[in-house]
């Protein structure tokens, strides 16, 4: 048997070293953790984020082609740790290729009537409404999709996520569709997005 | 000629060790850790728990060299190891021993925990050194997965990526894990600074200690099934069975006198 205890301890004792023990554990840990756990509270509670709030212009609506998306390649300026808007991967820096489709691949029947000049307000929402604005990593594990033409679809693979051109789900293991970029129509038809994701948060990204 | 050699040779070092062993008692502790009795049958198989920890201690002694020149940023990380391969003497022998026996020490620890599993070695009382074994693989493996990401190059960005998707998937604590890997919300040179000091500073930290946990519940209970253990437990058969016997004796006695 071990013997736990040689000095018996009192109650006052007790308290005392349960007191004075808490709150020097306290001044050892909270500091470390919390310099540690730093971006998470800034990221999760604070929802402060490394990207700045601000729009970037991607392209033109007349460039999406019907039946398969347009790939546009969106450099977001990045402030984390010491370089703000630094490199990323060797000379690159967060650059994210954005995906750009039309619902179901159809052209809108506006952009058809060759109307070049700027757009009204009802015409800019019904072309916001048929726009996908997609990031190209699955919603599964991140892997970059890539789109098929003959197949029609976008596949991972990685482990094999199949999204349609709306970049909704269609088999595999990914939980959810594509993660969509919020996004918005100017008036000469120009598109915008910022980083920030409407359906889900795809981290890493 | 050899025997006078071995004599003047002896002659030297015997009192050397005595100095020493009466001062520090270190000749008896290294018996003590050199010299353990394995069971006859499947001996070759207790030696993988040693193994591990050679290419454990590999890996210690290379990493250390390999962060003379490893440089842990987003824009230098991958010329850095670049630098190694192409310039610095002997840079493919380090980083090749690094990586490759990293690699056989995944191998080799699964081995040696299926040895443990399947000769029982982790029953009663050596519990404890069991679920050590397991923390100590676990950390081995998040090792090799934040070594990998170190390269910064396109592989070991995407597997990197792929391991904190994993860690978002989290119950409750998801998103946390997350931005805890990566720094903030994105991946960026935070990310790779995370990644360089869970590999090379948090991970090897506790690997330590564990380790050292892990050799002494060894050398305080033994191989399991040494020879030790069954000529004891052989012992206490007999005692039984003679006990029995004894017993049963006694009884023919008592019968024949009743």
């Amino acid at each position: 048997m071990a013997e736990l205890q040689k000095d018996p301890v009192t109650r006052g004792q007790f308290l005392f070293m349960g007191v004075v023990g808490s709150l020097v554990g306290a001044v050892m840990t909270i500091p470390p953790v919390v310099f540690v756990l730093n971006p998470t509270i800034k990221t999760n509670l604070l929802g402060q984020s490394d990207i700045p709030d601000d729009w970037l212009e991607l392209g033109s609506v007349f460039e999406i082609p019907s039946g398969e998306p347009k790939v546009y390649r969106v450099e977001f300026p990045q402030e984390q740790t010491y370089n703000g808007g630094g490199p990323l991967l060797g000379e690159d820096s967060m650059i994210q290729a954005v995906l750009v489709s039309w619902k179901e691949g159809e052209i809108p029947s506006i952009l058809e009537n060759g109307d070049q000049g700027s757009f009204s307000t009802s015409e800019i929402e019904e072309l916001t409404q048929d726009l996908n604005v997609m990031s190209n990593h699955c919603a599964h594990l991140g892997c970059p999709v890539r789109w098929f033409p003959d197949r029609g679809e976008f596949l991972c693979p990685c482990h094999g996520g199949i999204y349609t051109i709306n970049g909704g789900l269609i088999g595999g293991p990914p939980p959810q569709g594509l993660y969509k970029y919020a996004y918005e129509v100017r008036e000469d038809g120009a598109i915008y997005v910022k980083h920030e994701f409407t359906n889900g948060e795809p981290w890493v990204v | 000629m050899i025997s006078r050699i071995k004599g003047w040779t002896l002659g030297v070092v015997q009192p050397i060790a005595d100095w020493t062993e009466e001062r520090t008692g270190v000749v008896t502790m290294l018996e003590h850790f050199l010299y353990e009795p394995v069971p006859k049958r499947g001996k070759w198989l207790y030696t993988l728990g040693s193994a591990t920890l050679f290419l454990i201690n590999l890996q210690f002694l290379t990493g250390i060299l390999l962060l003379f020149y490893y440089v842990p940023t987003t824009d230098n990380a991958w010329d850095s190891i670049y630098y190694i391969m192409t310039d610095v003497y002997f840079g493919p022998l380090i980083r090749g021993i690094h990586f490759w026996s990293a690699n056989i020490l995944m191998i080799v620890i699964g081995m040696h925990m299926l040895r443990t599993f399947f000769s029982g070695a982790y029953k009663a009382p050596r519990e404890i050194n069991w679920v050590i074994g397991v923390v100590l693989i676990m950390l081995v493996t998040i090792l090799a997965f934040t070594g990998y990401a170190l390269r910064w190059d396109q592989e070991g960005f995407w597997a990197w990526e792929v391991g904190i998707k994993i860690g978002s998937y989290t119950p409750f604590v998801g998103a946390y894990v997350a931005t805890f890997l990566l720094g903030g919300d994105t991946a960026g040179p935070a990310t790779l600074a995370r990644v360089f000091v869970i590999h090379v500073w948090l991970l090897p930290a506790a690997l330590a200690p564990l380790i050292g946990i892990h050799l002494y519940l060894l050398r305080k209970h033994g191989e399991f099934g040494s020879e030790f253990e069954y000529s004891k437990r052989l012992a206490e058969l007999r005692e039984r069975q003679q006990i029995e016997e004894y017993a049963l004796y006694e009884e023919g006695d008592e019968d024949s006198r009743g």
